[in-house]
């Protein structure tokens, strides 16, 4: 009993930080009604920011945040100038390649700069924190923590502030929202380079956690496609949830069945979810089939 | 935050229609001066690009029937050019099958695991189908990687040395041109065959509107899954000669993504649902990779797929058809006599 509990528990907490990962995917999808494919390479890049910044000036991955997270908001916006926004006006299919492409690029000029090593950085927390007979360890709780945080502040800005409204709508009616004087260009760009700044943040937060190399972003972008598909497109508390599923049912299976194929996990996962559930747990209708008859 | 609109309707579509009976002469000078090129045995220090140039072409006509016709965008076609290769080639090395009948084999297995991948994914469309092939593609690899008594595992399988033409082990360059132009001109001929035959149409009209061909009486899963067959059947094919070229396979070049992406790469820059895109798109990025591989060697890991992504991404801002688009833009802007 008491190691199922203690599975649970690893499994929610492993599957707030997958949601910190998933939730800049689905608030560029919610948005822009585009899929960037680059999101995993996106992660990828921060992981190496934030390893650079912990070697280099000797700071704890979690204080990287603060240079990582506007950094990749920088970056977040020049990928919007230069490819994404003029993809847009675009059949869709343009977006998928170009974004394809990109997260190739992205890939193979890490391969060429960092190598195919893998980087780590030290645990932060020596030893697991117990509470009765469950050991949580100190990274994960931290993650979890910083993802409701985060999550609640993306909440309250969507729901209480003028740029929320002003995305939420563009998100019900773009040309509706052009008339009423919102600049839907901008408010792309915005949400875009949010959610590449939340990718950053994800980054620290997994850098203690997961070792960082090139291809590393192909594993998490699946998982963050679950999670999105699971939890519905675009939805942010969807995301939260969707990422308990797939963070529980991981750390279960890697339990009680071969953890030795730990590296299919994800890979199988996805398509079980592909070819049971596309529509997502809460049956939205579509979300699998969305984006594309060009 | 969860609405639905739909942004995809307003927009012109880039995958070409059927060209039906419109073979130009831009092709056929372009085809036979490739036969006489391989006739002649022009230009020998460039025989080993011209195989892999050939070879690839046709692998790209090959992802063109699934990806520019059918609208099956697959980023896991690695799969099927591993399954091909190593059926021929473990036919061959464990019962002695020569790999001229092994191709067929190979290409058949080929067929089942595109006819399976397309029916698993039958109500995926745009970017689940898309991860999904990838997915498809990496357990493909992570299986071939972790069964070394029938794959060899990472140290890959190699065919022995010896030039024998019933093994389809040529031993000379310009027979392995030949061999793999007479692919590349196969492939061609059943694009050129989609896009004059009833199944074809299908195929294009599945791609552009499902429910209306559902509604027309088409039942758009056969023709997918039929479609993803026939490219898979193909591409497996181009894996057994690529075997046979090469004499050697291991699961972590043959199966994988950076391979799934060249094959979506060459129709995506040449022209996506024509004949005539993926050979152009070949013709022009293999030498230009091979090229960069023979002076930049392992130097430069990485440098040839970074020059062939940022291309990529350049041409599908600005030339969205591909060359061929292209191509035929500017022969549209002539005047008519």
């Amino acid at each position: 009993m008491n190691t199922i509990i203690q599975l649970v528990i690893s499994g929610l907490l492993i599957g707030s930080i997958y949601a910190l990962m998933s939730i800049g995917l689905t608030l560029i999808f919610g948005v822009l009604r585009v899929v960037n494919f680059a999101h995993g390479e996106f992660l990828m890049i921060a992981m190496y920011a934030a390893w650079a910044f912990s070697k280099l000036l000797g700071l704890n991955p979690y204080v990287a945040a603060i240079a990582v997270v506007p950094a990749m908001f920088l970056f977040g916006a020049l990928v919007y100038r230069l490819v994404i926004g003029s993809a847009l006006e675009k059949p869709h299919l343009v977006v998928v390649f170009a974004t394809m492409g990109l997260s190739i690029f992205l890939q193979n000029i890490a391969l060429m700069a960092m190598t195919a090593d893998l980087r780590d950085v030290p645990p932060i927390f020596g030893r697991s924190i117990s509470i009765g007979h469950v050991f949580i360890k100190g990274e994960l709780l931290l993650g979890f923590i910083i993802t409701l945080a985060c999550t609640i502040a993306l909440q309250w800005v969507i729901k209480y502030t003028f740029l929320g409204k002003a995305i939420r709508a563009t998100v019900q009616d773009g040309e509706a929202a052009k008339l009423m004087g919102i600049a839907v260009p901008r408010i792309f760009l915005i949400t875009f380079a949010t959610g590449s700044a939340l990718v950053g943040l994800a980054a620290c937060v997994m850098l203690p956690l997961f070792s960082v190399f090139p291809t590393v972003g192909l594993n998490f972008v699946l998982i963050a496609f679950v999670i999105v598909v699971l939890g519905g497109m675009g939805s942010i508390e969807g995301a939260l949830l969707g990422g308990f599923c797939v963070g529980v049912v991981q750390s279960v299976g890697s339990y009680y069945v071969a953890p030795a194929f730990g590296q299919l996990f994800f890979f199988v996962l996805f398509l079980l979810v592909m070819i049971f559930r596309p529509n997502g747990l809460f049956g939205q209708k579509g979300a699998a089939t969305l984006g594309m008859n060009e | 935050m969860t609405a639905m609109p739909e942004r995809a309707s307003r927009f012109p579509r880039i995958s070409a229609m059927p060209q039906r009976g419109r073979i130009s002469w831009f092709e056929i000078v372009l085809l036979t001066s490739c036969a006489v090129w391989v006739g002649f045995g022009l230009a020998p220090a460039l025989q080993d690009v011209a195989v892999l140039s050939f070879l690839f072409a046709g692998l790209g006509l090959a992802w063109n029937i699934a990806g520019g016709c059918a609208g099956l965008i697959s980023f896991g076609h690695a799969a099927f050019f591993g399954i091909g290769a190593y059926t021929s080639t473990i036919l061959f090395q464990s019962y002695g099958i020569t790999p001229w009948l092994g191709i067929f084999a190979g290409a058949a297995t080929a067929a089942v695991a595109g006819a399976v991948l397309a029916l698993i994914c039958a109500r995926l469309k745009g970017p689940f189908f898309i991860l999904s092939s990838l997915a498809f593609a990496e357990v493909v690899r992570i299986i071939a990687l972790n069964w070394p008594s029938v794959t060899g595992g990472a140290e890959g399988l190699s065919i022995p040395p010896v030039p024998d033409l019933a093994n389809m082990v040529l031993g000379s360059k310009p027979a392995y041109e030949a061999l793999t132009l007479i692919y590349l001109i196969l492939a061609y001929a059943v694009m050129r065959w989609l896009e004059a035959s009833r199944f074809g149409f299908y195929l294009f009209a599945v791609r552009d509107n499902d429910d209306a061909a559902a509604a027309a009486g088409i039942n758009p899963l056969m023709i997918r899954s039929s479609a993803m067959a026939l490219s898979a059947a193909l591409t497996g094919v181009g894996g057994t000669l690529f075997a046979q070229y090469f004499l050697y396979l291991d699961p972590t070049y043959v199966i994988s993504p950076e391979l799934s992406f060249q094959f979506a790469l060459l129709p995506a820059v040449g022209g996506l649902g024509t004949a005539i895109g993926p050979i152009l798109g070949s013709f022009l990025i293999t030498p230009l990779s091979e090229l960069l591989r023979a002076n930049l060697g392992n130097a430069a890991a990485g440098l040839h797929l970074v020059i062939y992504s940022a291309g990529l991404i350049v041409v599908m801002l600005y030339f969205p058809a591909g060359i061929a688009g292209a191509l035929e833009k500017l022969k549209s802007r002539k005047p008519q006599p």
